[in-house]
């Protein structure tokens, strides 16, 4: 018993330091990032660790302004926040009715939607771009939202569906005794009480947006449509016949980063309770 | 009863028409369509922050002032060989787009969607007064493989790309080793050995990248008249028994066993070795022409940019960047009268000058660091690299089995035999 | 189509009143709520339907023809299919799509278990945990361009290995390393991700039921096995089905760690997903959409399977606590 003790303890303390040592090299690797972007391309090339010799927000005006990257962030931001606000606007009657309502058809429906988190994006790749271009709907901001929209569907209903499980319909009931319709019940009742389960939702919708890079790579082509990925990809890709300044290039990369670092710091715990809610119920 | 559904229906569906159209008006839309008064709509496969963006977008403000007439231009990057088939089954492709030929010809000449563009060749240019076909030289046309009509004008090029050994002239060592390009394989490795025994690596190679390291072969079956295009369009793969092709790959075999190739070059990412390179720890690097303008930041004051073809090499290889117009376009006849505009001299110089690169108008000259490439582009013929084979045969046949060979773990007969039994797999799964 | 996760809608359970009474009882809520039931779902649906569903049912037509999307489409059949499954790009593909999900599935669930049963009793875990989700947040694209600069020859992971003693590192960046290095970052970033999710189920486990454990003798591997596991178990059972679909939609990952310039990364290590872009939207061909589809299909198809499987395996009754 004893030495048992002894030697979970021990794993234990090996697991401890492993633990720290993943979450330095975290750290480490964001601050490298950090600091490279605001070295000069050359001089990251003749050594990629350095210290900025003089630190310099050039490669930041640079890729705002030439890298196109100012532009994307603003699509990113309204595809990502668009797609977030009409997905989860949409899902949440939804999920809400599936969640209240115990009947075949509901859980028929709840199954629907439920298949459609095992649908891999590239089924959905060809079939999306051939549609939109038919109508016009390529290299826009819109036809983006839209795709981001149907994309997010099954996750966010199966989410939300979950979280209002978990509410008390006690509320509900005394809203009805009170003669309130169905959607006053739904807006001035549940939904109040559902908040933290739609911020999770609009806020994991936004993150998978911000980094979604194989439908924005197919849908988008000319440069001031771009969503930030895509704006990195592109202009990795000129390094052909022109070379790369990865001064810039790190530049891109943290304006990538800093709004996830900003929304992690913020609302992490949020986010990852959320989830855990949300898909356990 | 009725009326509270009906109400819910009604407040839900106002919710959902609400979202949407908040989406709708604040992700706004995008256009596209039919120009009028000679303008047109031109894709680039540049940046706009690139200065080959700078030369055409200075041209275009030209080509506006002096004929009123409006392009709208679309600065998509590389990835446009991707998009432009798509768009233009669509029906949404642009007058007028660029890339390199392979990509033009594979996306869309291949399938009969580039318009024969040979009536341009008679235009004027304007102020010249001479027609296009005097200032692009036949031969570049002569190299591209034919359409399924029969046509090879389905790209006026305005940039041409060789590729080639480049080294720095100014560098004592490798200038000590090579008193005279050498004219045969063995003379390359003598010169290779010279290095060894000076301290410097003959060739620096991103390892990883299958395309520029296998110019050292395609070079070698172009020494020995093996035409690659037609051993990869062999089905039966028996082109690969031809005993010249196991003579190039043993020529390989030799730079790699000999210890030739920069240290750790298997085991990096692009561009850790060119920057190695124009660092001085290798002599040579072979890649296009546009190498220089890639380096240019970084080479260290006195660096002499100069470049020699793979010894045995018959024909210089060449690539062209240029205009393409597809079937479908709207506005055709104004992209035309635009491409004759950008090849005058004026304007075409910026590429040489701006983008520091190659032009097919012999009478601009190249920039410094290219005079020897524009030398070796005289020969009388060109060819294309891996003599223009199809897209497809290069990542699904040659690249793995190349790099295998490349960093020493197959032998020269053994990425043969691979080879054989690729390309055999490979036309059985076109279908 | 892809069967996944039964999720019966709950609805009088979570307020602990028996079902049979809700049903008989047929009170104005539940009259309400079976009013309301289409007029609340329909646009969620009409919206999957148009943007998730249709394009699916494309797919699967597609990839019954040879077509390029430009010309006319031409019936083939399942003869997609067979020359699928001859050319060897895509058995490579679908070999490192398997890979990568089950060998990348269990060494992050089982690091996912160890970190739980380590941060369950850490100081400083809110924040720990905190930064092993982080990665999660990270686009694939940034892993593959600062490979190229940690795993250099004379880059800081080999000196740091030095400091260990290893005088020859592998080569790390090699072509035959890819796929190794790809699996090595996904089981890194997913790892913070699942353990965060698990670690956040752990937590609304009751106290009391460890302190009982602790008084029965039980040591924190016991206390695990018979409390930690059979209550995340749904958390968990759901984290192994959204596993097998995101490792399967694995792309700019792989696009950027291989691919150097402009070219796509070499065949050894691609995935269903880098298969299905390469046909679709090739560099320099014309398209081939009819295999790309058909591509899609068969990972669309064998992710079914996979959860069929799992959700077999996983089953059990949900313990309440």
């Amino acid at each position: 018993m004893r030495r048992r003790t002894t030697a979970a303890g021990l794993a234990n303390r090996i697991g401890t330091t492993a633990v720290w040592l993943v979450v330095a090299a975290d750290l480490l690797l964001v601050l490298w990032i950090l600091l490279t972007s605001l070295r000069s391309g050359p001089d990251i090339l003749r050594n990629g660790f350095g210290l900025p010799t003089s630190p310099q927000s050039g490669n930041y005006t640079t890729a705002l302004d030439q890298g196109g990257f100012a532009r994307a962030a603003l699509n990113s931001v309204i595809t990502g926040g668009c797609s977030s606000l009409v997905a989860v606007a949409l899902a949440a009657p939804c999920a809400y009715a599936l969640a209240r309502r115990r009947s075949r058809t509901s859980s028929a429906l709840t199954m629907t939607f439920a298949m459609g988190l095992g649908v891999p994006g590239q089924v959905l790749v060809v079939p999306l771009f051939v549609g939109l271009s038919r109508i016009g709907l390529t290299d826009s901001d819109l036809g983006l939202t839209l795709v981001y929209v149907g994309l997010a569907m099954p996750f966010t209903v199966f989410l939300l569906t979950g979280f209002f499980s978990g509410i008390p319909g006690v509320l509900e009931e005394a809203a009805v005794l009170d003669g309130a319709g169905p959607v006053r019940t739904f807006v001035q009742v549940v939904l109040p009480v559902a908040r933290g389960g739609l911020i999770t939702a609009f806020l994991l919708q936004f993150i998978a947006a911000w980094n979604e890079t194989l439908f924005a790579l197919v849908l988008t082509n000319s440069q001031d449509r771009l969503t930030l990925p895509v704006a990195l990809a592109s202009f990795v890709a000129a390094q052909q016949f022109n070379g790369l300044d990865y001064g810039t290039m790190f530049a891109g990369v943290c304006i990538i980063l800093a709004p996830m670092i900003a929304l992690f710091s913020w609302a992490g715990t949020r986010i990852i309770q959320g989830m855990t809610v949300g898909i356990g119920k | 009863m009725g009326r509270t559904t009906n109400s819910a229906a009604r407040v839900v569906g106002a919710a959902t028409a609400a979202a949407l159209a908040l989406g709708v008006s604040a992700c706004g839309g995008s256009g596209s369509g039919a120009k009028a008064d000679g303008g047109f709509t031109y894709w680039s496969m540049w940046r706009a922050d690139e200065p080959q963006a700078k030369v055409l977008k200075a041209a275009i403000a030209d080509f506006t002032a002096a004929t009123g007439a409006k392009v709208d231009i679309t600065w998509a990057g590389r990835d446009i060989a991707k998009k432009i088939g798509p768009a233009i089954a669509a029906n949404q492709a642009p007058d007028l787009w660029d890339q390199s030929d392979d990509k033009v010809y594979g996306a869309t000449a291949s399938a009969g969607q580039a318009l024969d563009l040979s009536p341009l060749l008679d235009q004027r240019i304007p102020e010249e007064n001479v027609p296009v076909s005097q200032v692009i030289p036949a031969k570049y046309f002569d190299m591209l493989p034919k359409d399924p009509s029969g046509a090879n004008h389905y790209l006026i090029p305005y940039e041409v790309v060789t590729n080639a050994m480049f080294y720095n002239a100014a560098d004592p060592v490798l200038a000590s080793a090579m008193p005279t390009p050498p004219t045969d394989w063995a003379g390359l490795l003598k010169v290779c050995d010279a290095l060894k025994s000076a301290g410097k690596a003959c060739i620096a190679s991103e390892g990883e990248d299958p395309w520029s390291n296998a110019l050292y072969f395609d070079y070698l079956l172009n020494g020995a008249g093996v035409n690659v295009a037609k051993l990869a369009a062999d089905t039966s793969g028996a082109t690969w028994d031809d005993p010249a092709v196991l003579t190039a790959a043993q020529q390989i075999e030799q730079l790699v066993r000999g210890g030739h190739l920069i240290a750790g070059y298997d085991a990096t990412k692009y561009p850790a070795q060119e920057t190695n390179w124009a660092n001085g720890k290798a002599a040579f690097y072979i890649d296009g022409n546009y190498v220089t303008a890639e380096v240019a930041q970084q080479v260290p004051a006195g660096w002499k940019s100069a470049s020699i073809l793979p010894p045995t090499a018959k024909t210089p290889d060449a690539n062209l960047i240029g205009f393409a117009i597809p079937k479908r376009a709207k506005n055709a006849a104004a992209a035309q009268k635009f491409i004759a505009f950008f090849l005058q001299k004026k304007q075409l110089s910026g590429i040489a000058t701006t983008a520091l690169n190659l032009t097919p108008r012999k009478d601009i000259p190249a920039p410094a660091e290219l005079a020897d490439a524009q030398r070796a582009l005289e020969a009388p013929a060109v060819r294309l690299t891996f003599d223009g084979v199809s897209g497809a045969w290069l990542p699904k046949v040659l690249n793995e089995n190349y790099l295998d060979l490349w960093h020493g773990k197959t032998t020269a007969a053994q990425f043969v035999a691979k080879c054989k039994a690729d390309q055999v797999a490979y036309w059985r799964a076109q279908g | 189509m892809a069967t996944t996760i039964e999720s019966p809608p709950r609805t009088d359970t979570a307020q602990g009143r028996p079902t049979r009474a809700a049903r008989a009882g047929a009170g104005p809520l539940e009259r309400q709520r079976r009013r309301t039931f289409w007029p609340f779902t329909a646009p969620a649906l009409i919206a999957y339907a148009v943007l998730f569903l249709a394009p699916v049912g494309f797919a699967l037509w597609t990839s019954l023809y040879r077509w390029d999307g430009m010309g006319a489409m031409e019936w083939r059949g399942l003869r997609n299919y067979t020359l699928l499954f001859q050319d060897p790009n895509f058995r490579t593909s679908l070999v490192n799509t398997l890979e990568l999900m089950v060998v990348g599935g269990a060494v992050t669930f089982v690091l996912s278990f160890a970190l739980t049963l380590v941060l369950r009793e850490m100081r400083a875990r809110l924040f720990a945990r905190s930064v092993l989700f982080f990665p999660s947040l990270v686009n694939g694209m940034v892993f593959g361009i600062a490979a190229g600069f940690l795993f250099s020859p004379t880059g800081p992971v080999n000196q740091a290995l030095k400091l260990f003693g290893v005088t020859t590192p592998p080569k790390w960046l090699s072509t035959d390393n890819l796929l190794p290095m790809v699996l090595g970052t996904l089981v890194w970033t997913a790892t913070g991700y699942y353990t965060s999710i698990i670690m956040a189920a752990v937590d609304q486990i009751p106290d009391y039921l460890y302190e009982a454990a602790e008084l029965d003798g039980a040591g924190p591997f016991q206390r695990f096995r018979h409390i930690t596991l059979p209550c995340a178990w749904d958390v968990i059972a759901v984290c192994a089905v959204l596993w097998t679909v995101s490792s399967v939609k694995i792309f700019e990952l792989i696009l950027l760690y291989g691919g150097s310039t402009n070219a796509f990364p070499p065949v050894s290590s691609w995935n269903t997903a880098v298969y299905v872009y390469a046909e679709a939207f090739p560099q320099g061909t014309v398209p081939r959409l009819g295999t790309a589809t058909a591509a899609a299909v068969v990972s669309l198809a064998m992710v079914t399977l996979v959860t069929v499987v799992l959700r077999r395996l996983l089953r059990r009754d949900p313990v309440e606590y």
